[in-house]
């Protein structure tokens, strides 16, 4: 039975929360680009020059947070880019993204740092709203989501550092992960048996759920404001 | 509260579903940065009257009836029904907002607070909770757009003796055509208020400086703006428009009155004519020559309230602290100033409303910003800001001098 459970998890629900992030996501756009404009601007003064690249610039460098609190501000930067140092090492375990491997590297060049990094700031995140005055504007979406990105982070990080310095008999090659990852993203999907004769396929299984989760609420939670943050940026700036 | 009144409210949030509303109403993570930048939680320090927690009074309702997650499972995002318990949050979250944005400079998405405001607005409307004294000002203003021949002549009156005044204060033969009414072809048409301040002392300016002008049959103030009418504040707006279009003048001159100046310049899109605050027209004549005034003229410590229509929002910053650092031998500015300035408390139509004590309390930050730069004079550029000024003066007995820019000036030309 558990077999069927695993199955489901590492392949159907794969594609059921590629699905839901695209669909939902474009969905989206669809509602936001169809909703009118209001006439004029709803600029905020002084106008800053280059408003595209300041837009993104605000975007990523989060200057309103480093005037208000440098350790929040720490915590931001450190968790986004180690987030999207995450992105492109899965990216990579796909054999199709070659490119990304014009100079030859090892797959996930952090050697577990940035998953360390990543569990850090969520737990920041998780504890600060556990004190006032951000407990009071909390709601449960915000403790649940970070609560899920914990979970997906602490188990794929254990699956990489175990991988990498061979903790505990962590037997699961990285080119199984390859091998199964590829196989998805060719449509022709099958669990390498290094995952699944390894007794810590239950890991990959826990891992792969809450990264499943963590696609199919995207669209239709707060963590969209990563999408359109720069569209707000820019009509701040209009 | 019964199904056909929550559907006609809910139909009406829809009418504001515009595409930077959708993005403030998704994008806010409740980071809480912008917490304790609102000047009523610096007064009244509760949450519910912080920009978050304004703000998700609106969100909540908007979960509930608009987002899956909130129709199928309303606690994961504190989704909730519209009731009656839900619209009297929305009266107090709209209500105590004077739409400064000062929030949204402090916000790492740019989320403009006051703007998602206006779904709390719309709904108080169609449930006819919102606040009487403005909805009868904004029908008023829109009355009077509708009928103002029989305004004209009463107000012609007014005029004639308003023209006896500025004749005396500039030494003038004679009153008449000091203040022209219904001008063709002038360059400027002045968008003045109900009082006779806001008249008298651009008329001044304007003689002074030997401009080509005539003076508006209409208040500048929009009323149906501060109500959160997306409809009457088209109507009020579009009287002045319609009639310097008639005029054919060039420019259009607001008096001291920020949202009013906002309105025309920045939300209602293209207009065949240049708008102007009367703050950029005074830096203006003074920077060509055609007024001149008394350098250093005012002696006592003097202070400038950004009002944050005119500065946050519509970008004059600096022109009125080079008319004043000119009238002034000393100058001092406030802390934190332009863009993080805090709001006085007064905008948002909420002087007109019986909220005193309320505005005294939300005018806490504004009263430590001037106690600490040892001012005497305080100076705006905003009727609200004005009166609202005043009230934090009596409200914490202090010893200070309110003045308008404009009457500053008009009292120290050369």
């Amino acid at each position: 039975m558990w077999d069927k459970v695993y199955y489901f998890i590492m392949i159907p629900m794969v594609y059921l929360a590629v699905a839901t992030f695209v669909l939902g996501l474009l969905v989206k756009f669809i509602i936001v680009l169809s909703s009118p404009k209001p006439a004029g601007t709803y600029a905020v003064f002084p106008k800053r020059p280059l408003r595209f690249i300041g837009a993104v610039g605000e975007a990523f460098i989060v200057p309103v947070a480093f005037r208000k609190d440098k350790l929040f501000w720490l915590m931001i930067i450190a968790f986004h880019g180690a987030f999207l140092l995450l992105f492109l090492g899965h990216l990579e375990l796909i054999r199709e993204f070659i490119f990304l491997q014009i100079i030859p590297h090892k797959v996930f060049l952090g050697a577990g740092f940035v998953g360390i990094v990543l569990i850090v700031s969520v737990l920041y995140f998780l504890f600060r709203r556990f004190t006032s005055p951000w407990r009071e504007i909390s709601v449960p979406e915000d403790y649940l989501l970070l609560l899920l990105l914990f979970l997906t982070f602490i188990f794929g990080s254990h699956m990489s550092l175990a991988s990498r310095y061979g903790i505990a008999g962590f037997d699961i090659p990285l080119d199984a992960y390859r091998e199964y990852l590829s196989s998805l993203f060719t449509r022709n999907p099958a669990i390498s048996q290094g995952i699944i004769a390894s007794p810590h396929y239950v890991l990959v299984v826990l891992h792969v759920f809450f990264a499943n989760l963590f696609l199919m609420l995207f669209p239709f939670s707060k963590m969209v404001h990563s999408v359109f943050i720069f569209a707000a940026q820019l009509i701040k700036r209009k | 509260m019964d199904n056909e009144k929550r559907k006609a409210l809910i139909a009406k949030i829809k009418t504001r579903l515009s595409r930077p509303m959708r993005y403030y109403l998704d994008l806010c993570t409740r980071c809480g940065l912008c917490y304790d930048t609102c000047h009523v939680f610096y007064g009244i320090p509760r949450k519910e009257y912080s920009p978050v927690g304004r703000a998700e009074v609106v969100r909540r309702i908007y979960k509930k009836y608009f987002r899956p997650s909130g129709r199928i499972f309303p606690s994961w995002g504190d989704a909730k029904e519209i009731d009656d318990h839900a619209m009297d949050e929305l009266l107090d979250a709209a209500f105590s907002c004077t739409g400064c944005r000062r929030c949204m400079i402090h916000c790492p998405f740019g989320i403009d607070t006051p703007f998602l405001l206006s779904i709390a607005k719309v709904l108080l409307i169609e449930n006819g909770t919102a606040p009487e004294e403005l909805t009868m000002l904004a029908d008023g203003a829109v009355e009077k757009g509708e009928s103002i021949s029989e305004f004209k002549e009463g107000y012609r009156e007014v005029i004639r003796d308003l023209e006896k005044e500025v004749a005396k204060r500039i030494g003038a033969a004679s009153p008449d055509g000091l203040i022209p009414l219904e001008k063709k072809g002038a360059d400027i048409l002045f968008v003045g208020l109900a009082g006779a301040h806001s008249i008298v002392n651009p008329a001044i300016i304007f003689n002074k400086a030997g401009a080509s002008w005539t003076l508006s049959w209409f208040e500048a103030v929009n009323f149906g703006a501060f109500l959160g009418d997306p409809e009457k504040m088209q109507r009020i707006a579009d009287r002045v428009v319609k009639e310097a279009i008639a005029l054919g003048v060039k420019e259009v001159v607001i008096v001291e009155c920020g949202t009013a100046y906002r309105i025309p310049k920045f939300l209602l899109g293209p207009l065949p004519f240049k708008v102007s605050s009367i703050v950029e027209v005074i830096h203006r004549y003074l920077k060509e020559g055609k007024i001149k005034i008394k350098e250093k003229a005012v002696q006592e410590a003097l202070t400038y309230h950004d009002p944050c229509q005119l500065g946050r929002n519509a970008g004059v910053y600096e022109e009125p602290r080079e008319i004043l650092q000119s009238i002034c031998a000393d100058y001092r500015e406030m802390t934190p100033n332009r863009a993080f300035n805090w709001c006085c408390g007064g905008g948002g139509g909420l002087v007109a409303l019986d909220n005193e004590q309320f505005r005294i309390k939300s005018g806490r930050a504004k009263y430590d910003q001037i106690v600490a730069t040892g001012a005497k004079i305080v100076v705006s550029a905003c009727e609200n800001c004005i009166f609202q000024l005043d009230t934090i003066k009596s409200g914490y007995s202090m010893d200070i001098e309110v003045k308008s820019l404009t009457e500053l000036v008009a009292e120290n030309l050369a």
